[in-house]
């Protein structure tokens, strides 16, 4: 019982962070139609910023405004001086642009602040004696507040989207982006909102995944957990925020529970059986679980 | 005279200046072999690079399925020469046989969800398959070698005698292994999309709905499109076992590679003939010369420059360029393909040199494929 409440608490945790960058790739999947490939290297090029401050002294919470500060900026500026000329000439072009600039920033990060692995220190108190006991399992504080941490950022967002005037013309202008000009929706920069949101999202995520791992601050961290997100996103309907955040969770879960109580699993297929697990449900629901339909008019 | 200079399609100018262009690329490729050991085997390749995106071209230029799962076409092509040669004993270019079956095979798989997936989705699925392929590999070790890798005997994969290639020339042999399954793959692809399937491949791709009410069945088409595009990567793979003769998936074959294919494919030019030669070649030797010139991270930082910079400049590609400058000069005007009964108007139903969609004829004219569309 223990040992599957540790474990429970380590997949939702992971499934947080999922969640997170699966609803930062919906938001600009439903502003711009096109997986943003470089999402994950935006927000290891914020975990890297905000790392870089701490070294200097600055607070670990300061540097996460801070990071997220500049993924804002970082997302908007893509959106404006890179995605948004190209995305005329179709999806292969833009797909090229997102990963030119997945290899700029990796690059960046790797001559800015070096190859080697980091150690980001955590928001919350990361001692091994700090967590309570829940049934005799440790539900240590990181964990805590990772997850309420995601989920302020979840809450926010939803209240953004379905509470707001802003959040209207930002659904406005992902349901239909002629109509939304037309009614006087300044599209252009809502779709900047909508870049810049999703990788200040992203940022957050990195600045609080990185400190559940020592050491795992480095340039190949956050490749896969695009990948991870990207299933997620894939899975829940990639036009569905609540969508993301639901199979996102569901993934994180799975990944940690999966592994430990079907050994025919083993360490190394997990990304496999995850990745066919989703293929076979988009082969019943090409929408995915929360999707809405495609719908074509001839 | 006045430009630009108008020849028609299919006339004696027109063929000669084919003619021509096939005499200068072979010319090419006999000058690049004598090049040394080490530019052979990079040329080697490179080649095997553009063959395999001349392959995805099929999928993802002709036919609008974005592909980047086809380093797992590429990796499956390649196990299964090695794993046929080293534990088997067969002969390395009869495996090529059996790749290109079974990368047909999961080709026509993988194309079962693209009837219901498109676009973004379906390059999500497919993004799958590339990250599956390598933990497949490691998860059956003592089939495929798993994380050591596989190596074959170097002895297994000589040129053959009658070849009259000497041991010690052995990289000529790899490199025009390479070269004459790249040519024959240009050769195929080049009759395919100019055929009636061709026209096909590229209504589906252009306005799905509008090509199967046009009687196209879709299905079919984007299966078998995904088949053959596999099947080609995989033989490409297979040749790239022989040169390479040591496998490790995690090396060779991952998400990485098939980012490469697709970058070589749009730099090159989507949806072209020979685009994929000079994207193949562009993604083997710029990373190599900036490598050169600036090491490590720099070198990073100028390839996604240069990356962007292309697209902005030339989304078409660099292929694509060059046939648009080129019309300035020369144009080839498409002439309605001749019947065999000597009238004019679209080719029976078996035609196989059909011009692009532009010409006019009534292209749904009674055909006797023209079922009801099974999507």
């Amino acid at each position: 019982m223990e040992i599957f409440l540790d474990r429970l608490f380590d997949g939702i945790s992971n499934g947080a962070i999922y969640a997170a960058l699966a609803l930062a790739l919906v938001m600009v999947y439903r502003a711009t139609g096109t997986i943003n490939f470089a999402q994950g290297e935006m927000a290891l090029f914020t975990t890297y910023l905000a790392w870089g401050l701490t070294t200097r002294n600055v607070p670990v919470w300061v540097a996460l405004l801070a990071a997220a500060a500049a993924g804002f900026a970082l997302g908007a500026v893509s959106e404006r001086a890179l995605v948004r000329p190209i995305e005329k000439r179709g999806l292969l072009a833009t797909l090229i642009v997102l990963l030119g600039l997945f290899s700029v920033l990796n690059a960046a990060d790797g001559l800015l602040w070096g190859r080697g692995n980091q150690s980001m220190p955590s928001l919350f108190p990361n001692t091994l004696q700090s967590y309570v006991s829940v049934f005799g399992a440790r539900l240590y504080w990181a964990n805590i507040g990772v997850w309420l941490l995601v989920a302020a950022v979840v809450g926010l967002m939803f209240a953004l989207f379905n509470r707001t005037p802003l959040g209207l013309q930002m659904r406005a202008t992902a349901n239909n982006r002629e109509s939304a000009a037309l009614s006087g929706v300044p599209v252009g920069r809502i779709l900047m909102l909508g870049w810049g949101l999703s990788a200040a999202i992203g940022a957050v995520a990195g600045v609080l995944f990185t400190p559940l791992t020592p050491d795992s601050l480095s340039l190949g961290e956050m490749f896969p957990l695009l990948i991870y997100a990207s299933a997620a996103a894939l899975f829940g309907g990639l036009d569905s925020p609540g969508g993301a955040v639901v199979a996102g969770l569901l993934l994180g879960v799975v990944e940690v529970l999966l592994p430990a109580y079907v050994p025919a699993v083993g360490g190394q297929l997990q990304e496999a059986i995850a990745f066919v697990a989703i293929v076979a449900v988009l082969l019943l629901r090409p929408q995915g679980l929360f999707g809405s339909r495609e719908v074509e008019r001839v | 005279m006045s430009m630009p200079l108008v020849v028609p399609e299919r006339s004696a100018a027109h063929r000669g200046l084919q003619a021509a262009g096939i005499v200068a690329l072979g010319a090419l490729a006999v000058w690049a072999s004598t090049s040394n050991q080490f530019v052979l085997g990079q040329l080697t390749v490179a080649l095997l690079y553009a063959t395999a995106i001349a392959g995805l071209n099929l999928a993802t230029g002709y036919t609008g399925q974005l592909s980047i799962g086809h380093s797992a076409f590429f990796g499956l092509g390649a196990y299964t020469t090695g794993i046929l040669v080293a534990s088997h004993n067969w002969n390395p270019l009869v495996t090529l046989i059996p790749a290109a079956l079974i990368c047909f095979a999961t080709g026509l798989l993988v194309g079962l969800p693209s009837l219901r997936i498109r676009g973004i989705n379906l390059a999500l699925v497919t993004l799958a398959l590339a990250v599956a392929f390598p933990e497949l590999v490691d998860r059956f070790p003592s089939f495929t070698g798993g994380q050591i890798g596989l190596d074959i005997s170097v002895f297994q994969l000589l040129p053959p005698h009658w070849t009259g290639i000497s041991v010690a020339d052995r990289f000529q042999y790899y490199y025009w292994l390479s070269a004459g399954l790249l040519a024959i793959v240009l050769v195929l692809c080049a009759t395919l999309t100019r055929s009636r399937a061709g026209l096909a491949m590229r209504a589906v791709r252009d306005r799905e709905t509008a090509a199967a009410a046009m009687g196209v069945n879709l299905a079919w088409t984007k299966m078998a499109t995904f088949g053959l595009s596999g099947a080609i990567t995989g033989v490409a793979g297979g040749i790239f076992a022989i040169y390479l003769g040591s496998l490790s998936a995690d090396s060779s074959f991952t998400l990485t590679l098939s980012i490469t294919l697709i970058t070589g494919l749009v730099i090159g030019g989507v949806a072209t003939t020979l685009g994929p030669v000079i994207g193949g070649l562009a993604v083997y030797f710029v990373p190599y010369w900036t490598e050169n010139l600036r090491q490590g991270e720099a070198s990073e930082l100028i390839f996604g420059v240069v990356l962007i910079a292309l697209m902005f400049v030339m989304p078409e590609g660099l292929m694509g360029l060059a046939i648009r400058l080129s019309r300035r000069v020369l144009r080839i005007e498409p002439q309605p393909p001749a019947r065999p009964d000597g009238r004019t108007g679209p080719p029976p139903p078996n035609g196989t040199d059909h011009p692009a969609a532009r010409d006019s004829g009534p292209a749904a004219a009674p055909d006797h494929r023209q079922e009801r569309n099974t999507a």
